[in-house]
């Protein structure tokens, strides 16, 4: 009985924290701490003007691509 | 007198010279004024908010000539690439970047212009990433945007290999990671298991945990311990053994005698030492490979500072060409505070040159026609044309730019003393374990070892894997990037920082100093020593002040400080006439209420020019101020000492350090600053290459040479050397090619660099000794079989946490 539990315990356990360590992974290798000093700073100024901006920006970029790709079709 | 800050950059100033706008808006300069509006108008005033109180550089207004440079052909070829969706992307270097509130601004500024699709700015290293759509933005109008916020940006080229090797460090870093975060489980894990070992534990659970580490355990051993099974094979295919074999072959066939146990085997499992063995060398590695920067991207960022394009004149119409184009004999315009950038002769009559980068001496330099134009100096007076006598791949400056890069790209390896050590240790260590496996096996040794129902091949087997356990690598390998970690943040809290922590080892075992004068050994700049003033009435003091302050040469600057501190609130005075006089000083005239004054301002030559008798005989570099042929003050300059040389000198010729001193002044002043010194050796007038030569010869003669330097001139020198150190004051290509980098220029910090070093490396030797001292002890012990699989996986982690202790003594010392 005792055992079933452990294992149960232990399993989970080893689930969850490697759960943290593939998304610990995922941010290096998308380059999220690749600049410590701006990510750090970058927490004070964290407000709803910089959210839209970078909803702004996301949006930039899916428009830039789609209107690139436009016209790269029609040459 | 009454202080305000300027609105846009936060510096004070006196009311009086501030720009007042309205009631609390005052500007310290036009570029300041103009920025503020720009950002009121733009809606980014938030910039202000996020700067709270820290300061900007005052905003430089750029004179922005040079922007078609951008959009040559040959500039978009050298650094814009093409993405994968079509877009153009270049990296630049963004100047003036302050903090956070700044990368806030440029990335907004960029973002909202039209035809910008990304930009991305690295704060820790100002690098931009901009990736834009040329159809609708020209790369000049992106320069031009952070400009026109008070920044300026360079390219430069981003060449694939330097993003390799940032890509390698993340590799490590995320494979480190992965092997400490499975270590801290196994560990967690161990305290059960080993509990069990003297408690009693149930066989079921124990083989749970046993599956629990061989989970946490298989990725540390495949993945992350990947890179010492490519050591381990380029180590055997070279025919040499190296600690990464020892490691890998250690860690599998632990791994493997681990998997039997598993699948039910008797004894203990090392899944836990497998998973340490690779953690705690990881970590090593790792330490070792942070601070590195490659060559290319060091060659890199030298190239960038050379100019790319010069203006030549020809049939009285001005063209730009690259460099690379500039032919003999052709005319090229050169304005003031441009950079020279082939050699040439000067056609115009007189014009003055910072020649730096050549000699070392910061000191203006005369040229009168016909005189020869070094390139990579700098004009400093006015506008000039100087003829073309070289072309750019025979000039001076590419000549430089040559020599640094091959030296750069053929500077030795150097081999560490714990690599040649663990060399030798893994081979006799394989050895041990594979002569224990035969003797065990063959002549069925068996000395007090017993499990039950064990074979001979069993038991043959686990004493040689516990042999090579026992005599695991960790602490061998800790050893020396313990000790460097610890020596190299003791250095970084006294703002000395090592590129490289293997330079600790070289610095500890260097014999001679090679030492450069100005600025290295002196201040490098003129300052006042010594002055007199005849007559204190505030109009002469006014129109001294003016004087001064239409010059832009070294002495007038230097005088100028010394007279600011002396009377406050001095007035810029209109000054009429003014003329420099070649190398003797400068003359002008001002008229106030009917009365003319003539001054001049210079040195002794300019005394005799005028009749006036001055009689006293002085040493120094002199500057007399006259008000209608009167003294009224006289001031002597001198490049003083750093504080401490003496100490410093001493302290080297304690260590047995031979000293040198390598200037390209002349005679008098060398001899002087080395008597001053106190050091016996000296050269003079040697020019860069010379100076490069002389570290070759030294270093052929057997001597370890640590070069210490701060100019462009010492460059070529500085990377020949064994190791190299840099004055943070100084020029960025002698900063770059430099191993250690003063950051407060301070003679002290030289010497608690050999003196860290040298302790460090002490250390190093110590840690590698007690690992030694440990293993001669235990192995026998597993050899014969005396030691249990358990103890042998506990005592691992003893030598390593030894190793770690020792290492911490290393920062408990009072300095002197």
């Amino acid at each position: 009985m005792i055992s079933d539990t452990l294992f149960m315990m232990l399993f989970v356990g080893l689930f969850i924290s490697f759960t943290i360590l593939a998304l610990f992974i995922w941010g290096a290798k998308t380059g999220q701490f690749d600049d410590s000093r701006k990510m750090m700073d970058g927490l004070l100024f964290d407000n709803e003007d910089d959210l839209n901006d970078a909803i702004k920006k996301e949006n930039k970029i899916k428009e830039a691509k789609v209107k690139k790709k436009r016209t790269l079709d029609l040459e | 007198m009454l202080n305000i800050t300027c609105k846009h950059c936060q510096i004070s100033f006196d009311e009086k010279v501030m720009i007042k706008e309205k009631e609390e808006l005052f500007f310290c300069c036009k570029g300041c004024q103009g920025i503020y509006h720009l950002l009121k108008d733009e809606n980014l005033d938030s910039f202000y908010d996020k700067l709270g109180n820290k300061t900007l550089a005052s905003a430089k207004t750029y004179s922005n000539d040079d922007l078609k440079e951008f959009d040559q052909k040959s500039f978009y070829d050298n650094y814009v690439k093409i993405t994968s969706d079509g877009f153009e992307s270049v990296n630049l270097i963004i100047e003036g970047i302050h903090c956070a509130a700044c990368i806030w601004l440029n990335e907004k500024i960029l973002l909202e212009t039209q035809g910008i699709i990304e930009a991305n700015i690295n704060f820790t290293n100002n690098k931009a990433k901009i990736i834009f759509d040329k159809n609708e933005i020209e790369l000049s109008e992106i320069i031009n945007k952070i400009r026109s916020v008070g920044y300026n940006a360079y390219a430069f080229d981003s060449s694939l290999s330097s993003e390799k090797t940032l890509k390698a460090k993340k590799d490590y870093f995320i494979k480190m990671m992965i092997a400490v975060f499975s270590s801290v489980n196994i560990m967690m894990l161990g305290v059960a298991k080993y509990t069990g070992f003297f408690t009693g534990i149930h066989d079921d659970i124990k083989d749970m945990i046993h599956l629990a580490e061989f989970l946490l355990s298989t990725p540390v051993l495949f993945y992350c311990g990947a890179i010492f099974f490519k050591g381990a094979y380029y180590s055997l295919k070279n025919k040499i053994i190296n600690m990464d074999f020892l490691v890998a072959s250690g860690a599998t066939l632990s791994y493997i005698y681990s998997l039997y146990i598993l699948f039910g085997g008797a004894g203990e499992s090392y899944f836990d030492s497998v998973t340490m063995i690779i953690t705690f060398v990881l970590v090593g590695k790792y330490l070792e490979v942070i601070g590195k920067d490659s060559a290319s991207d060091t060659l890199a960022k030298i190239k960038s500072k050379i100019p790319i394009s010069a203006t030549i004149i020809k049939n009285d119409v001005k063209t730009d060409v690259s460099i690379a184009n500039i032919k003999v004999g052709d005319i090229i315009e050169l304005k003031t505070g441009e950079k020279a950038s082939v050699d040439g002769i000067l056609l115009d009559y007189e014009t003055c040159f910072d020649e730096s980068s050549i000699s070392g001496e910061s000191n203006a330099i005369n040229k009168i026609k016909n005189d020869f134009i070094y390139s990579s100096s700098v004009n400093l007076d006015k506008l000039i044309r100087y003829k073309a006598s070289k072309t750019y791949e025979d000039s001076t400056l590419n000549s430089i730019v040559t020599l640094i890069e091959d030296s750069l790209s053929s500077k030795p390896k150097i081999e560490e003393k714990a690599n040649e050590f663990s060399k030798i240790f893994s081979i006799i260590i394989l050895s041990l374990s594979l002569i224990t496996f035969c003797v065990w096996y063959f002549l069925g040794l068996d000395l007090g070892f017993s499990y039950e129902n064990t074979s001979v091949f069993e038991k043959s087997f686990i004493v040689a894997i516990s042999v090579i356990v026992i005599a695991c690598p960790c602490a061998l390998a800790l050893a020396t990037p313990m000790a460097s970690l610890i020596g190299i943040s003791l250095l970084a809290k006294k703002s000395l920082l090592f590129k490289e922590a293997k330079f600790l080892e070289v610095i500890a075992k260097a014999d001679t100093i090679v030492i450069d004068k100005t600025g290295t050994l002196t201040k490098g700049i003129l300052s006042v020593i010594n002055y007199e003033i005849y007559n204190r009435d505030k109009i002469y003091m006014d129109l001294l002040y003016s004087l001064l302050n239409s010059s832009n040469h070294p002495i007038s600057k230097a005088v100028k400080s010394k007279v600011t501190d002396l009377h406050k609130n001095l007035n810029n005075l209109d000054l009429k006439d003014i003329h420099t006089l070649q190398s003797k000083g400068m003359k002008a005239n001002y008229s106030d209420h009917n009365i003319t004054y003539n001054l001049f301002g210079g040195n002794e030559d300019l005394l005799i020019e005028n009749n006036i008798v001055y009689s006293q005989k002085i040493s120094n570099t002199l500057y007399v101020f006259c008000v209608n042929n009167k003294i009224i003050a006289k001031f002597e300059l001198e490049d003083e000492l750093k504080d401490n040389a003496d100490s410093f000198v001493s302290y080297a010729k304690e260590n047995n350090l031979d000293l040198i001193i390598l200037s390209g002044d002349n005679e008098e002043a060398v001899k002087k600053i080395s008597k001053q010194v106190n050091i016996e050796k000296y050269l003079f007038k040697v020019n860069p290459i010379e100076k490069a030569d002389y570290i070759s010869k030294l270093k052929n003669d057997g001597k370890k040479v640590i070069m210490i330097g701060d100019g462009i001139n010492d460059s070529i020198a500085l990377s020949r050397a064994d190791v190299s150190i840099s004055m943070g004051s100084g020029t960025d290509i002698s900063i770059l090619v430099s191993d250690v980098i003063l950051l407060n220029n301070s003679l002290d910090s030289l010497k608690d660099t050999i003196y860290i070093s040298k302790r460090t490396y002490s250390f190093i030797k110590q840690n590698l000794l007690i690992s030694l001292v440990y293993n001669m002890i235990t192995v026998p012990l597993a050899v014969f079989g005396l030691v249990i699989p358990l103890v042998a996986a506990l005592s691992m982690s003893l030598s390593s946490l030894l190793v770690v202790l020792n290492s911490l003594r290393i920062s408990q010392n009072k300095f002197k």
